[in-house]
């Protein structure tokens, strides 16, 4: 049994993992560091109801603000972790102290791509990814009239949203064909595209930033097709790279994410991984994965920590996300592969629907607009592994419960 | 305190959920297995219905994002409401669904 347990990333995986240590008994030191200065806290509402300042920052904390000491779990917020000492069991801080650990956990998460294009460090260019940031983006909204959003993955599509609903003019630039293409492919982004346009989102697709310029601050965007657009704010939403710095430096193996096994733990003893750093080697998913979802990062926080405390269990829960814009709700669940087959429950054209991704004939994802019913039971069918008939999947009449197997 | 006749019974099958209005409240009641549920339908996070989640082990997971509710008394068992739904006492007598609501 350890007795110094070290998290490093006091983010919703992290915070989740240690209070996931003490409902599981831990009496031993739980020591959680993060470079940012709050508690941990939950990342979707930034780019949503935060962002539109319907609801305060309190509402997304992991855990009410007494809970940590009341847990007798050390925040060591506003410290980065500087290196990670594998043979003395210790985790240096920037501030020159040492944090021992038997078990330690590394919760690092992501760190905003950034467009490699002149002006990028003009003001009013700005991404999302901490609360910081999204105060930023509110400080500039007052002020502005008109706004690029790049990128319409999720971030992007639900920066545009809030923002379009805040009174803004916004412009969508993006280099694939449609919205979320990487996520849910082209014709379920094209009803992303359709119910974002009726909310009067201008959308450039196929295009690219060449420039941000203006004077000082942020004035217009010269886009790769030639063309100027007219902004007083940008905001980038073009992805993340997993923050691996510190794994690596340590000699841990990293391949595009900290690689971790079906239990959370890494090439080195006694040092596990989850969230959106972690690549695992998930049961189901068919390979290693990484998955920057905030269901992930606390069903992966939690099966880390009980991992750590060896009562752990391979970790093969089928991954869920749900995206709120505008008045939609969408939502995921699964691991489609490339070339999927897509059957369709409800309409496309009509912008509700079940869209059920199949690959080889198994059932491997399903993406749902406005039709949140069917999700949770596509992901137990999901989980099962099975390869339903089509047209069952295809007739809303079918209860998808019926359609697992004994 | 009044029992109001909301259905007939047996009406709400298992593991299913229907809503029923009494005055302007929407109210679920769910059977799974032996027991039957009556609660709000509408979650307290984002106004989900309720009723287009599914109901397991006692408890009633919102679709939309996965705040889960225990039925016996409402609380927030996990997820991101902000306080418990009502929660009703519900009963099937002489062929009829009844469910128990203050003030209605």
């Amino acid at each position: 049994m350890p007795e110094r347990i070290a998290i490093v990333g006091a983010s919703l995986a992290g915070g989740t993992a240690a209070a996931t240590l003490r409902d599981q008994g831990f009496e031993g030191e739980i020591v959680l560091i993060g470079e940012e200065p709050q508690p941990p806290y939950e990342r979707p509402p930034l780019s949503k109801e935060y962002l539109r300042g319907e609801e305060p920052f309190e509402r997304a904390l992991v855990r009410p603000e007494g809970f940590w000491a009341e847990a007798g779990i050390t925040l060591r917020t506003g410290e980065r972790a500087e290196a990670l000492d594998l043979e003395g069991r210790t985790v240096r801080l920037a501030g020159g102290d040492e944090v021992p650990f038997d078990r330690l956990l590394l919760t690092t998460g992501g760190v905003n791509r950034r467009l490699p294009v002149p002006g990028a460090d003009l003001g009013n260019v700005l991404d999302l990814r901490t609360v910081a940031d999204a105060d930023r983006i509110r400080a500039a909204m007052p002020e502005a009239r008109s706004v690029v959003v790049v990128g319409m993955g999720f971030i992007g599509a639900e920066v545009a949203a809030s923002l379009r609903q805040s009174g803004l003019d916004v412009t969508v630039i993006e280099v694939f064909s449609t919205a979320l293409v990487r996520a849910l492919g082209a014709e379920v982004g094209r009803t992303v595209e359709a119910f974002h346009r009726d909310e009067g989102v201008v959308m450039r697709f196929d295009d690219g930033v060449e420039a941000f310029e203006g004077d000082g601050r942020v004035e217009r965007v010269r886009t790769k097709a030639g063309d100027a657009v007219e902004c007083d704010l940008a905001v980038v939403g073009v992805g993340i790279r997993p923050a691996t710095e510190l794994a690596e430096a340590a000699g841990l193996k990293v391949d595009d994410g900290i690689v971790v096994d079906e239990r959370c733990r890494t090439s080195a003893e006694g040092v596990y991984a989850a969230g959106d750093v972690a690549r695992h080697d998930h049961p189901i998913a068919g390979g290693p994965i990484r998955v920057e979802h905030w269901n992930n990062a606390i069903k992966q926080g939690e099966a880390a920590a009980r991992s750590m405390l060896g009562v752990g269990e391979p970790y093969a829960d089928v991954h869920w996300f749900w995206s709120d814009q505008f008045d939609h709700n969408l939502q995921y669940a699964g691991f489609h592969g490339d070339h999927a087959e897509l059957v369709v429950r409800g309409s496309l054209e009509e912008r509700r629907f079940a869209a059920f991704y199949l690959n080889g004939g198994k059932l491997t994802g399903v993406a749902s607009l406005d039709w949140p019913r069917d999700v949770r039971r596509a992901q137990r069918l999901i989980a099962a592994g099975v390869s339903p008939d089509p047209a069952a999947l295809r007739d809303p009449e079918v209860d998808l419960r019926t359609l697992v197997p004994d | 305190m009044s029992w109001t006749r909301v259905g007939k019974a047996g009406e709400v099958r298992d593991g299913d959920i229907r809503t029923y209005f009494i005055g302007d409240r929407r109210i679920a009641v769910a059977r799974d297995g032996d027991a039957l549920y009556a609660f709000d339908d509408e979650c307290r996070h984002q106004r989900c219905s309720l009723s287009d989640g599914d109901v397991e082990d006692g408890t009633v997971m919102c679709p939309c994002h996965a705040g889960t509710y225990d039925l016996t008394t409402g609380a927030v068992v996990s997820g991101p409401p902000p306080e418990p739904i009502g929660v009703y006492p519900v009963a099937e007598e002489d062929d009829e669904l009844r469910i128990e609501v203050d003030g209605a």
